[in-house]
C-alpha cells in the first residue's frame, strides 16, 4: 500500500474530515481503512520525527472533543495552520473516539501539515482503564475499533523535533538516553513497556530537584534542571516542549525556560478548572502561547462529573 | 412461546425465531435489540398468536433490568396494528398496566405514555369495558406508584367516555366515578400522588370542558386544595394549573378563584413556587388582559423583579420586555424601568445576563425619547459588565435599538462602548462586534464618518473615534485568534460589497499589501492571502488587474507553504472574477501553473485544483 494518499483518494478523506468536524460518526469500515492508511504512513516516520516551523504545538486533549473544536477556532484549522500533536488524544473525556479519529484523519489527509506522536494513554493497558476501551464498546458495540486504534498507536513516533531545535516528547527525558540518535535507534513498534527508554519518553516529568528521581506515577522518572540543560547542550537544542501534566494556565515554563509544559484540555475531566493552551512556533522559532477556556456547551458533561484520581494527572 | 409463525419467507421465520430467542437471552443488549423489534416479531406471528402468545409472554416477562422494562413500555404501543386492529387493542393494556406500577419512575412514565396511546385507540365500548376499569384499579391501588400512574390516565379515560356527548346512564355513572376518584387522588396522603394530580388537573379539566358546572364546582375546589398544599413541590405544580384553568373558566371565576391564588403564590414562602409564578405570570396576565392585571398581577410581577432569590429574578427579568409591551409605556416607565435599572446592577451575573438578552426589546414600547433617556444608560452599564455573557447578549440585540433611536444617536452614545468591546479580551465578544459592523455600516452608509477617512477630518471631535473603528476592521486581520481573523476577512468583503471597489482600494487593499510584506506571523498572512480572493469577488475587474493580482503574485513566493496554497485558492477566485479570454486571466493562470510545480504537496494540490477549474 502507498504510504501517502493518491489524488483520487483526497475527496473521500476530505468528506471524512468534514463529517468528523460536524461531530458525526464515521462508519466502522471508514475508521478501519483510516487506521490502515495511517499505519502505513507513520510507520515510515522516525522515532524523532522532523517537524518544520512554523507549527502550532498541542498538548493533551483526552477526548474533550468540543474543547478541541474550540482550540481549532482559536488556532485555526488544518491545513491553514500546521499542527504538532503531543499525544494523549484518548481517555478521560467523553469523546475519545471522535477526537482520535479526527486527529488521525487530519494526519492522513495532510501528512506535511500535521504531525502526531504517542502519549502514555496511547496504549492498550491504559485505555482499558481510563475510558477509551469502554467508549469504543459503547459506540461501536465491539472491540474492533479499539483494537484498530491501539494497533495503530504502536506505530506512532515517540517524539518530534522542530527544526532540530525544540525536542518534543509527550512526557520527558530518560536516564537511558543521552542523544537524539539513541532515540532514533529504538525499535518502537510495540506496546508501551513498563520500563526503559520508550516508557520514560511518554511518562517522565520535570522536577524542581536536580538529577533523576523516582516518579510518583510509578512509571518513568523525574528529572531536574541539570538533566534538561545537559540534554539540550548535548543535542544542540534550545528547548524541550512536552505535555503530560495538568498546568492551570495551560502552559508552564520549567528549568529556567529550558523546558515548557503544554496542556490543551481546558477544565480537564470537566472539573479541574484549568485553562488550556497551545504553543505557536513561528518561522523564526519564536514561541507564542494562546490560552483558551472550555467551549460553551450544552451541559451534558457538566452534570456527569466523574471523580478524577490525582494519580495520573 | 414457540418460535416461527405465519407470514414471510423461510428466512424471515429464522430471523424472527432468533429475535424471539433473544427476548429470553441472558444478555441485556440482545434483549434490548429484540424488544426494539417487537413489531417485526408481532407481524411475523400474526394477530392471533400475538394476542395469545406474545402479549402474555410480555405480561410474564418480569425482566429485572429497568432499561429492558422501559424499552418494552416504549414499544408495546407499536403493536396496535399487529394485534388485529382497534377492537383488540385493549389486549395491550395488561402488560402496560403491570409496568405502570413498578418502582422505577422512568419506566412508569413510559408505561403511562403507552397506556394513553393505546387508550386513544380504544372505542367507547372498549374504553368502558377495559380502559376505565384499569384506571379505577390503578387509582385505588394500594401502593402509591399505581395511584401516581392513574393520575396521568384520567384525562384520556374521560375524553373517551364522554366523547360525542349523549352517553347512556352507564357512561354517566362511569364519568361520575372517575371524577370522584380523581378528586380523592388530589387529596391523597402521599405527596407524590398529589404532585401527579396537580400535573394532570389541567388536562382533566380540559377533557371535561363541556361541563362548566363540574369545572366551577369540583375542579376549582380541588385546585384550591392543591394550591394550599403543605408541600411546596405540589404547590409549584399547581402554578401551571393557574394558566391552564384560567383558559377554561369564565372571567368572573378567573378573577374570583385564580387571580387570588396567583397573587398568594407570588409571595409564597418557597422560592421554587415564586420561580414558577415568575415563569407563568406573563401568560396569565395575557389571558386575563392588561386591564384586570393592572390592579393586582402587575404589582405582583414588579415585586418578583425584586425577589430575594436570584433564580426568581432571573425568571422575572427574562419577561421584562413582554411585560413592558403589555403594560404600556406609562406604567413601564413608572414601575418597571426603575426596577430594570436596579437589575442591571444585580449581584448575580446570571440575572444581568438574562436581563441583557431581552431588555433591548422594550425599546419599541418605550419609543425613541424614553429609550434614549431611560434605556440607553442601562445598555451602557450592561455593555461594560465584567461578565462576558452579559456583554455578548447586549451586542446580539443592538440592531433592535438602532431601529428605534436611529443611527446618529446610537453612534454618538454607543460608539465609545463599541470601540472598547472591539478590543475585548474575550474573543467571542470581539466576534459579536465584528458581526455587528455590517449592520451598522448598512445603516450609516459609505459617507458615514465611521468608515471613511476624509469625513473624519472635517469633524475633529469624532476624529479619533472614526479612525479607531476604521482601523479596527483592519486590525482584526492580525488578531491572535483564528476565528476573529477569518471574520475580519469576511467583514471586509461585506463592507466592500456595500461601499464599492473604490472604498476597498483606498482603505483596505494597501493595508493587505503591507501585511503580506511585513507581517511575521504566517497565520496572519494566510488570512490576508484568502481575503484577497474574497475581495476579488466584490471589486471591479480593473482593481483585480491593477492591485489585487500584483499583490497576490508577489505573495505566491511567500516562504511558508500555507500562505502559498491560500494564494492559489484566491487566484482561482480572481480568475473567475475576470472576463474569460482576458490578458489578466492568462496571467493569473500562469502564476497558478508556477505553483503547480511547487515543492510542497499541498501547494501543488490546491494550485492544480484551481487550474483545473479552467
Amino acid at each position: 500500500m502507498n504510504a501517502r494518499l493518491g489524488l483520487e483518494e483526497y475527496p473521500t478523506y476530505d468528506s471524512m474530515i468534514e463529517t468528523l468536524l460536524k461531530h458525526q460518526f464515521l462508519p466502522e469500515a471508514d475508521v478501519l481503512r483510516l487506521c490502515d492508511r495511517a499505519r502505513a504512513l507513520i510507520s515510515e516516520e522516525s522515532n524523532v520525527t522532523n517537524v518544520r516551523s512554523p507549527v502550532t504545538v498541542v498538548g493533551d486533549i483526552h477526548g474533550q472533543f468540543h474543547d478541541m473544536m474550540e482550540m481549532f477556532k482559536m488556532g485555526g484549522y488544518a491545513p491553514d495552520t500546521n499542527y504538532l500533536f503531543l499525544g494523549d488524544y484518548v481517555d478521560r473525556g467523553y469523546y475519545s473516539v471522535e477526537t482520535v479519529t479526527l486527529v488521525v484523519a487530519l494526519k492522513v489527509r495532510f501528512p506535511d501539515r500535521v504531525t502526531i506522536i504517542r502519549g502514555n494513554h496511547e496504549s492498550r493497558q491504559i485505555t482499558q482503564v481510563y475510558g477509551f476501551y469502554d467508549e469504543c464498546m459503547r459506540k461501536y458495540g465491539h472491540a474492533g475499533i479499539w483494537k484498530a486504534f491501539t494497533d495503530l498507536f504502536d506505530f506512532m513516533p515517540l517524539s518530534a523535533c522542530i527544526e532540530n531545535q525544540i525536542f518534543c516528547p509527550h512526557g520527558g527525558l530518560s536516564p537511558s538516553i543521552d542523544t537524539l540518535d539513541q532515540v532514533r535507534k529504538i525499535d518502537r513498534f510495540a506496546e508501551v513497556p513498563h520500563e526503559g527508554p520508550v516508557c520514560d519518553l511518554v511518562w517522565s516529568d520535570p522536577d524542581d530537584r536536580t538529577g533523576w528521581g523516582m516518579s510518583p506515577r510509578g512509571a518513568g522518572y523525574t528529572f531536574g534542571q541539570d538533566i534538561t540543560e545537559q540534554f539540550n547542550h548535548n543535542n544542540g537544542l534550545t528547548l524541550i516542549a512536552r505535555a503530560h501534566q495538568l498546568v492551570m494556565e495551560g502552559f508552564l515554563w520549567h528549568h529556567d525556560k529550558a523546558l515548557v509544559t503544554i496542556f490543551s484540555a481546558p477544565n480537564y475531566c470537566y472539573r479541574c478548572g484549568n485553562q488550556a493552551a497551545i504553543m505557536e512556533v513561528s518561522e523564526t522559532m519564536e514561541t507564542n502561547f494562546l490560552q483558551f477556556d472550555p467551549a460553551p456547551r450544552r451541559g451534558e458533561e457538566q452534570q456527569a462529573q466523574k471523580r478524577c484520581p490525582d494519580y495520573f494527572l | 412461546m414457540n418460535s416461527g409463525g405465519g407470514g414471510g419467507g423461510p428466512d424471515d421465520v429464522v430471523a424472527v425465531a432468533a429475535l424471539i430467542d433473544e427476548l429470553k437471552s441472558e444478555d441485556v443488549r440482545l434483549r434490548l435489540n429484540s424488544i426494539s423489534r417487537l413489531s417485526t416479531i408481532a407481524a411475523a406471528l400474526g394477530p392471533e398468536r400475538t394476542r395469545n402468545e406474545l402479549v402474555p409472554f410480555l405480561v410474564d416477562m418480569n425482566d429485572d433490568d429497568d432499561e429492558c422494562l422501559m424499552a418494552v413500555a416504549e414499544h408495546i404501543p407499536s403493536l396496535v396494528t399487529s394485534v388485529g386492529g382497534d377492537e383488540f387493542v385493549h389486549a395491550l393494556l395488561l402488560p402496560l398496566e403491570s409496568l405502570s406500577t413498578v418502582e422505577e419512575t422512568v419506566v412508569r412514565q413510559k408505561a403511562v405514555e403507552g397506556l394513553v396511546k393505546v387508550g386513544e385507540r380504544c372505542d367507547r365500548a372498549s374504553a368502558m369495558e377495559h380502559f376505565c376499569p384499569l384506571v379505577k384499579r390503578l387509582a385505588t391501588g394500594e401502593w402509591f406508584t399505581a395511584r401516581v400512574s392513574a393520575c396521568g390516565l384520567f384525562a384520556c379515560a374521560l375524553e373517551k367516555v364522554s366523547s360525542n356527548g349523549n352517553g347512556g346512564e352507564e357512561e354517566k355513572k362511569m364519568i361520575a366515578q372517575l371524577r370522584s376518584l380523581f378528586g380523592q387522588l388530589c387529596d391523597d396522603e402521599t405527596p407524590m400522588v398529589r404532585r401527579a394530580a396537580a400535573t394532570n388537573l389541567g388536562k382533566v379539566a380540559e377533557a371535561s370542558v363541556e361541563d362548566k358546572q363540574f369545572i366551577n364546582d369540583e375542579v376549582l375546589n380541588w385546585f384550591g386544595k392543591l394550591t394550599a398544599d403543605e408541600q411546596d413541590s405540589v404547590r409549584l405544580l399547581a402554578v401551571d394549573d393557574c394558566v391552564s384553568l384560567s383558559k377554561l373558566v369564565s372571567e368572573e371565576e378567573r378573577l374570583k378563584s385564580i387571580v387570588p391564588v396567583a397573587l398568594k403564590f407570588s409571595s409564597d414562602t418557597s422560592w421554587r413556587v415564586r420561580y414558577a409564578v415568575a415563569q407563568q405570570i406573563y401568560e396569565l396576565c395575557e389571558i386575563i388582559g392588561a386591564d384586570f392585571a393592572r390592579e393586582d398581577l402587575f404589582p405582583a410581577y414588579e415585586n418578583l423583579l425584586e425577589d430575594a432569590e436570584a433564580e426568581v429574578r432571573i425568571a422575572a427579568a427574562a419577561k421584562v420586555s413582554k411585560f413592558c409591551a403589555l403594560a404600556g409605556p406609562e406604567r413601564s416607565r413608572e414601575n418597571i424601568i426603575p426596577r430594570v435599572r436596579e437589575l442591571a446592577k444585580d449581584a448575580s451575573q446570571h440575572v444581568r445576563a438574562a436581563l441583557a438578552s431581552v431588555v433591548m426589546e422594550s425599546a419599541p414600547t418605550l419609543g425613541k425619547e424614553e429609550t434614549v433617556n431611560q434605556l440607553l444608560p442601562i445598555f451602557l452599564v450592561l455593555l461594560k459588565d465584567e461578565f462576558p455573557d452579559v456583554r455578548l447578549n447586549v451586542i446580539g440585540k443592538l440592531d433592535q435599538v438602532n431601529e428605534v433611536i436611529g443611527v446618529d444617536t446610537l453612534s454618538k452614545e454607543l460608539l465609545p462602548a463599541i470601540k472598547d468591546l472591539a478590543e475585548d479580551r474575550h474573543w467571542r465578544v470581539r466576534l459579536a462586534i465584528i458581526e455587528y459592523i455590517p449592520i451598522l455600516a448598512t445603516q450609516t452608509g459609505e459617507s458615514s464618518f465611521l468608515f471613511s477617512k476624509e469625513a473624519s477630518t472635517s469633524d475633529s471631535e469624532n476624529n479619533s473615534a472614526e479612525d479607531v473603528l476604521n482601523s479596527l476592521c483592519l486590525r482584526w486581520l492580525a488578531d491572535p485568534v483564528s476565528s476573529i481573523r477569518q471574520a475580519a476577512g469576511q467583514n471586509l468583503q461585506n463592507l466592500t460589497a456595500l461601499f464599492g471597489s473604490a472604498w476597498a482600494k483606498e482603505h483596505v487593499i494597501p493595508k493587505l499589501e503591507s501585511l503580506l510584506q511585513t507581517e511575521k506571523n504566517y497565520l496572519v498572512r494566510v488570512t490576508v492571502a484568502s481575503t484577497l480572493g474574497m475581495l476579488a469577488e466584490k471589486v471591479d475587474e480593473g482593481d483585480i488587474t491593477g492591485t489585487l493580482f500584483p499583490i497576490a503574485k508577489a505573495a505566491a513566493a511567500d516562504s511558508v507553504a500555507n500562505v502559498r496554497f491560500n494564494i492559489a485558492k484566491s487566484l482561482e477566485k480572481m480568475a473567475k472574477s475576470v472576463s474569460a479570454g482576458s490578458a489578466i486571466r492568462t496571467e493569473i493562470l500562469e502564476v497558478l501553473d508556477g505553483l503547480k510545480a511547487d515543492a510542497d504537496v499541498d501547494v501543488q494540490f490546491y494550485a492544480s485544483e484551481a487550474r483545473n477549474a479552467f
